[in-house]
């Protein structure tokens, strides 16, 4: 009895999969599952994600869509915890109508759903996912990540910082305290060790994530007394940090560096000369944003909408609707005009190479993304009221990342200071 | 070590006089009418959301930066004018009596409803309201510079624990709750409205939780969590100073905040958990808080 059951168990599920395999006729609408933080601490950096996925949707549909076929999001909210996020996730990839997730903003929710995504043969686009773990000791066929990762990142802040400021001995480092901010802290002080040896850490703190004071933490990294100060704090909790750091001093007292800080250059009136960036290339003022006359009418019509610029998980968000676009259309031409499965789809997103908004999204043999990484260091503009990001660098994404099969932490100890006389200059790219 | 002693000393006290706000109500309400209120973490975010909303307005109305200090208290005033009352004589007022269990279920259940209002309400997104910090500037104390509004919260919990003071020993209300507090009977059958003095004590309450709210915000941004985070704090300084102790409150919020302190200063790792492990130490020595006792009860 169970031998029969177990058989025809077998027989169901391989005719389901053997039904989402097969070329599929074309849709009336192409549903797509959007992952965001759209409540919490940290919608002040999803919710501008899910703006940019509300904006690309209509801007695509304005255009004919995909091959004539209109397009839906469903935003999915991750506040509600990887359990929710793969209930969810389950749920929508078990619709035939949905064949591509934009998942996800939450490194762990990335992380939980990257088995889902093989399980389910869903293609799964992961449009903020950082975590250098993802891609670590595990062969994923239906996740791709056309964005950076912490690796790239994280040395590049580093590079730059030592670029700019050559003599600085005395570092200090406030990140958030989960994986993302450990992992971050972990590639800095590699990275400093390969750099600059003789860079003493002097403070290394991790807040909780969704803190609502920072003033003890600003204390002590006053009494610290750095030459430098890195941070991966990002949303709500940089804000509160920024706005509580601000008033006593430290942005100035030490050079900061903020990596996620491009997210607040239009909410806070942050001092000249902090070094921000946007993990990647994703900043609507870039020249190669400005010089695509698409992405300025995106940035214009977002403005016009919803009262602010884009801010970078805007424009990752978009770039990856155009991955998402593009690998659509490859597979349709790949199926002679014919609507793809699931499979096909996925097979169009391996070793993608398309333009975006900010640059190109090219996709090495595990899935992973080559991104530039831009930095730069806050500054006055002559035509927003808000500061600017100034003296920019766009580093090569290709050469911050640890070759394919290498532990990442490894290899960026294998670099040295004269790595950097590799890399462009800061100022290079304005 | 020595170097880093008057900045922690700073930070604890500044920590401390948020903290106090909130646990001296709490305590408050424990002491005259036995009810662990777990909602009063949301009459703390909810004093902060209506302080940052009034100054916020004071400022887009063009009106005087200035009048967003009184607005503090005003915010703090409305909250505990309109919640106390109506929370006191509805749900906490059916909870007398009963078990402690469904006391906690029931403010519990209080506290998450709130919680889901504020959310409603006030949206998800943080809302900054700095103007008083920006107004009152920063002060250098040993190499560093403080806000002079975290010193202008350590100078108003003094006078909270104070004024809590003048009024349980030399006011008419004070003595009022003493008695409640001694014997509710007693206090009954000798003539005295314990109804009315329930509504006073439970409304003073939420008066301190808001006016802990309303006084943070010019520091930090309001969120949706931000009570639950004041509570746990608040919980522990209550069970390390004894349940019912105002002085113990006091005592109590700067050996937790001094706690989280020296953590940040010198085992980041612990600094979320470092307030409960000395809870942890003190209740394995003194079951009932380094104030509290088996017995009596006293406020």
């Amino acid at each position: 009895m169970k031998h029969i059951v177990r058989t025809a168990g077998t027989l169901m599920a391989s005719l389901v999969l053997a039904t989402q395999a097969m070329a599929q006729d074309k849709p009336e609408q192409i549903d797509v599952g959007v992952f965001t933080f759209t409540s919490g601490a940290p919608a002040a950096y999803g919710q501008p994600g899910a703006q940019g996925a509300e904006l690309m949707v209509d801007l695509i549909n304005a255009a004919g869509g995909i091959d004539g076929v209109p397009l839906r999001a469903t935003i999915v909210d991750e506040a509600q915890g990887a359990e929710g996020v793969i209930a969810e996730y389950r749920r929508l990839a078990g619709e035939t109508s949905y064949q591509v997730m934009i998942a996800a903003l939450s490194s762990s929710n990335c992380l939980a759903l990257a088995p889902v995504a093989e399980q389910m043969q869903m293609p799964t686009i992961s449009w903020n996912c950082d975590t250098h773990q993802l891609f670590l000791d595990q062969q994923l066929d239906y996740t791709f990540r056309p964005n950076g990762n912490t690796i790239p990142e994280f040395v590049a802040y580093v590079a730059y910082l030592l670029q700019v400021n050559p003599d600085i001995e005395r570092v200090a480092i406030i990140n958030p305290d989960y994986a993302f901010g450990h992992d971050a802290a972990e590639i800095v002080k590699a990275a400093f060790r390969a750099f600059k040896p003789d860079v003493e850490i002097v403070a290394e703190l991790f807040p909780s994530l969704g803190a609502s004071s920072y003033q003890t933490e600003v204390s002590r990294l006053s009494a610290a007394r750095p030459d430098a100060i890195f941070s991966n704090l990002w949303g709500a909790d940089l804000e509160n940090f920024v706005r509580q750091a601000q008033p006593r001093g430290l942005l100035t007292q030490s050079q900061t560096v903020l990596a996620l800080g491009e997210t607040i250059l239009q909410r806070i009136d942050l001092p000249d000369g902090v070094i921000v960036g946007m993990l990647g290339d994703g900043y609507w003022l870039t020249p190669d944003a400005q010089a695509n006359e698409d992405t300025v009418a995106f940035a214009e019509e977002y403005a016009t909408r919803f009262g602010e610029y884009p801010v970078f998980p805007t424009m990752k968000m978009a770039n990856s609707f155009m991955v998402m676009k593009a690998a659509y259309e490859a597979a349709i031409e790949a199926n002679n005009g014919e609507w793809p499965s699931r499979d096909e789809i996925a097979a169009a997103l391996e070793g993608i190479e398309t333009a975006t908004f900010t640059g190109t999204a090219r996709l090495r043999e595990d899935n992973d993304g080559y991104v530039d990484q831009v930095i730069g260091v806050t500054g006055p503009s002559d035509t927003y009221d808000f500061s600017v990001i100034t003296n920019m660098v766009r580093y090569d994404g290709e050469a911050l990342m640890a070759p394919l099969g290498e532990d990442p932490i490894a290899w960026i100890e294998t670099l040295t200071p004269e790595f950097l006389e590799t890399l462009p200059e800061p100022g290079s790219y304005n | 070590m020595l170097d880093m002693a008057l900045p922690l000393i700073m930070d604890a006290l500044a920590n401390a006089a948020l903290i106090f706000f909130v646990a001296v109500g709490l305590t408050l309400v424990f002491s005259v009418q036995r009810i662990l209120n777990v909602a009063h973490g949301s009459f703390y975010s909810i004093g902060a959301y209506i302080a940052a909303s009034m100054g916020l307005w004071l400022i887009s109305a063009g009106l005087n930066p200035w009048l967003s200090f009184p607005a503090l208290l005003l915010s703090a005033a409305l909250v505990a004018m309109v919640l106390g009352p109506l929370v006191e004589r509805t749900l906490i007022r059916w909870t007398y009596g009963r078990h402690e269990a469904i006391q906690i279920l029931v403010t519990f259940g209080l506290f998450l409803i709130l919680e889901d209002l504020q959310r409603l309400v006030f949206g998800v997104r943080s809302i900054y309201q700095d103007t008083p910090m920006a107004l009152l500037g920063v002060t250098e104390i040993g190499g560093i510079f403080y806000l002079n509004y975290q010193l202008l919260l350590i100078v108003l919990a003094l006078a909270v624990l104070f004024g809590m003071r003048f009024l349980i020993k030399h006011t008419r209300l004070g003595r009022l709750l003493v008695a409640v507090v001694a014997d509710r009977e007693v206090s009954l059958a000798m003539g005295i409205n314990t109804d009315r003095a329930f509504v006073i004590a439970f409304t003073l309450g939420v008066f301190l939780a808001a006016l802990g709210g309303a006084l943070a915000t010019p520091t930090t941004g309001v969120a949706p969590g931000l009570g639950a985070e004041t509570m746990v704090l608040a919980f522990a300084v209550a069970a390390i100073g004894g349940l019912g102790q105002i002085e113990g409150a006091a005592v109590a919020s700067i050996i937790v905040a001094g706690a989280k302190v020296l953590a940040v200063y010198y085992a980041p790792a612990f600094d979320t958990v470092a307030p409960f492990l000395v809870m942890l130490a003190v209740l394995l020595v003194r079951p009932n808080g380094l104030f509290g006792t088996a017995t009596t009860r006293k406020i």
